[in-house]
């Protein structure tokens, strides 16, 4: 089953000042659409819009079609997800709790079930901090925190993610690791949305990438299509450029 | 397969049983100490006046502990997890200041009864009611509540009622200075049966209602935007968080005045020994709470025999030096 992400006309300005005037986009299964933008272009706006965390004072967000107010709470948290840029809390709850909560939309019972746990494991596994499962979340260093945190939206099992700055914190190699795990969501058909500062990771692993600027979008290209024509690279900086590397892919660098 | 956190079904189960053993264990036994020593054949035989003392005073005072204790201490663990701050309490937001407010203005005026309710209830329900509505009111800015906000306005109300229990202590006469002092400083005593039980009955209630979410206020105490996308209806959490938080608080400290660290102490020795996790933290606090005031208000009757110490000084005298240790955890992590 294909599932799909509807922004009609969003709209949402705070004290008289106007942050998205009108954007407009459609991501189905299988894509992973890179929002970007310069910051403060409300880039991290969109995605809590979609995610239904601020109502946006202008159009609406449909899920599947379906208006996303008149979904049960319960059942958009099985449909979409949601990766927070971060999460402050003071109470020691362990990272495999943490993890184990994705699991909150799916079942009924008082504790988990053992299917719950072995869902929780396998997420973990994938994002790389099962070893972590243990430890006290706010002992955990910036890059173990945002894995953990990964691991607990892949265990909620969503067909669309919202990822806010995913590989923030991370060093490179688990950057890649984690963009090749949207790559795997996007291949067993989730739709992906990532916010994201890194346009050469956008470039090797997203499908679209969407430009938000003047509070609309901008640009919205297919990412093969953007790795030929790079004028959308002005709306960053001036400084940089798009070059081919050895093996023939797009890659952007600043002269 | 599988694995093992510490909060596991079984490790659950085991740490509730306990607590709950030990929570039937202090209603049998704490009735036995105090500064008159009972003889429990006589007790057995009802011959008086062990049986009076026994049944009337210690039995009534003890259950009075058991649940105030419990109330005001899962009041706490609620929250520390509304707020994300393990050293909220219903103290921090003025909800406990507004319910002594209302209490003293009561026994100021020389109410009695209200709708054939005691007046005092009534009034602290109202001072705790009208706070959290200020507090909350003042912290909410766009359909989210800041918490930061809410801490400042917390201290706000904390002040103003304070310095209002002080302008009323100056215009009573001194009978009434003798019981609102009293009062103040938190203490149990011997209460009749049918408001014990109408007093149980609301506590069980209102505890059971925040309970029954225990799975939801973890993800509450992650994160109001972490609970939304798993979710759960934050709308509904903080409506019933705030009242449910605000009867349990308001109603104890109608009974035995306002008794501070049990939210404090209690709810965070269960985190950091058996984990937060409040499927289990939530009962255990309860549980722990009760047997912790209980058994204060059993030394405090029995140390300096005949005099009293109340239950609220001797958890201070206990909490005080807790809460600094718990300072210095804290800053040293």
């Amino acid at each position: 089953m294909t599932h799909r992400l509807t922004v009609e006309h969003v709209a949402w300005a705070v004290g008289g000042r106007s942050v998205l005037t009108d954007v407009s986009l459609e991501i189905r299964s299988g894509e992973i659409a890179a929002i970007m933008g310069q910051n403060g272009a409300g880039k991290s706006t969109l995605l809590d819009i979609v995610a239904g965390l601020r109502a946006p004072t202008g159009g609406s967000v449909l899920f599947d079609g379906r208006e996303a107010a008149d979904w049960n709470q319960r059942d958009r948290a099985r449909l979409v997800t949601h990766l927070p840029q971060l999460v402050r809390s003071d109470l020691p709850f362990l990272a495999g709790e943490l993890v184990l909560m994705g699991r909150y939309p799916h079942t009924d019972r008082w504790f988990e079930s053992e299917e719950d746990r072995q869902e929780v494991e396998r997420a973990m596994r994938r994002a790389g901090c099962w070893d972590l499962r243990d430890r006290i979340v706010q002992t955990l260093s910036g890059g173990e925190r945002q894995r953990v945190l990964l691991a607990a939206c892949l265990a909620q099992t969503a067909q669309i993610l919202l990822l806010d700055e995913p590989s923030t914190h991370l060093d490179i190699d688990q950057q890649l690791q984690c963009f090749a795990l949207l790559r795997e969501e996007s291949a067993r058909g989730a739709a992906c949305l990532v916010v994201t500062h890194d346009v050469n990771l956008a470039l090797s692993y997203a499908t679209r990438l969407i430009i938000i600027a003047g509070g609309r979008v901008a640009i919205d290209l297919p990412a093969d299509e953007a790795g030929r024509s790079p004028d959308w690279l002005a709306l960053f900086s001036p400084r940089l450029v798009l070059s081919t590397t050895s093996s023939g892919r797009p890659w952007v660098s600043y002269s | 397969m599988g694995f093992v956190f510490m909060t596991s079904t079984p490790h659950a189960k085991r740490w509730v049983a306990t607590f709950i053993a030990v929570f039937c264990l202090a209603a049998l036994l704490l009735p036995l100490a105090g500064p008159f020593s009972l003889d429990l054949a006589r007790v057995r035989e009802r011959l008086e006046p062990d049986w009076s003392i026994f049944v009337q005073l210690r039995v009534s005072r003890t259950l009075l502990g058991l649940f105030a204790g419990g109330a005001l201490s899962l009041a706490g663990a609620l929250f520390q997890a509304m707020l994300r701050d393990a050293l909220a309490t219903p103290y921090t937001l003025g909800i406990s200041a507004g319910a002594s407010l209302g209490a003293v203005v009561a026994i100021w005026l020389g109410w009695q009864q209200v709708a054939g309710v005691p007046a005092i209830w009534v009034a602290s329900l109202g001072g705790a009611g009208v706070v959290v509505a200020v507090v909350v009111g003042a912290a909410l800015q766009q359909r989210r509540v800041s918490s930061f906000s809410l801490l400042l306005s917390g201290l706000a109300a904390n002040s103003v009622c304070s310095a209002l229990i002080i302008v009323i202590y100056g215009l009573v006469n001194t009978t009434q200075t003798f019981s609102i002092s009293r009062w103040l400083i938190g203490s149990l005593d011997s209460i009749d049966y049918p408001t014990l039980l109408v007093f149980i009955a609301v506590i069980v209630l209102a505890s059971l209602t925040v309970l029954r979410q225990a799975k939801a206020w973890n993800l509450m105490a992650v994160d109001p935007s972490w609970a939304a996308t798993r979710g759960a209806d934050v709308a509904r959490m903080t409506f019933t968080g705030y009242g449910a938080g605000s009867i349990l608080t308001a109603l104890t400290v109608a009974l035995t005045g306002p008794i501070g660290f049990v939210g404090l102490v209690v709810p965070h020795l269960v985190r950091t020994r058996i984990g937060a996790d409040h499927r289990v933290l939530m009962p255990c606090a309860f549980l722990g709470g009760g047997v912790l005031l209980a058994t204060c208000d059993a030394i405090g009757r029995t140390v300096l025999a005949p005099s009293e110490v109340p239950a609220g000084a001797v958890m201070a005298i206990i909490g005080g030096p807790y809460l600094v240790w718990v300072l210095r955890q804290r800053s040293t992590s």
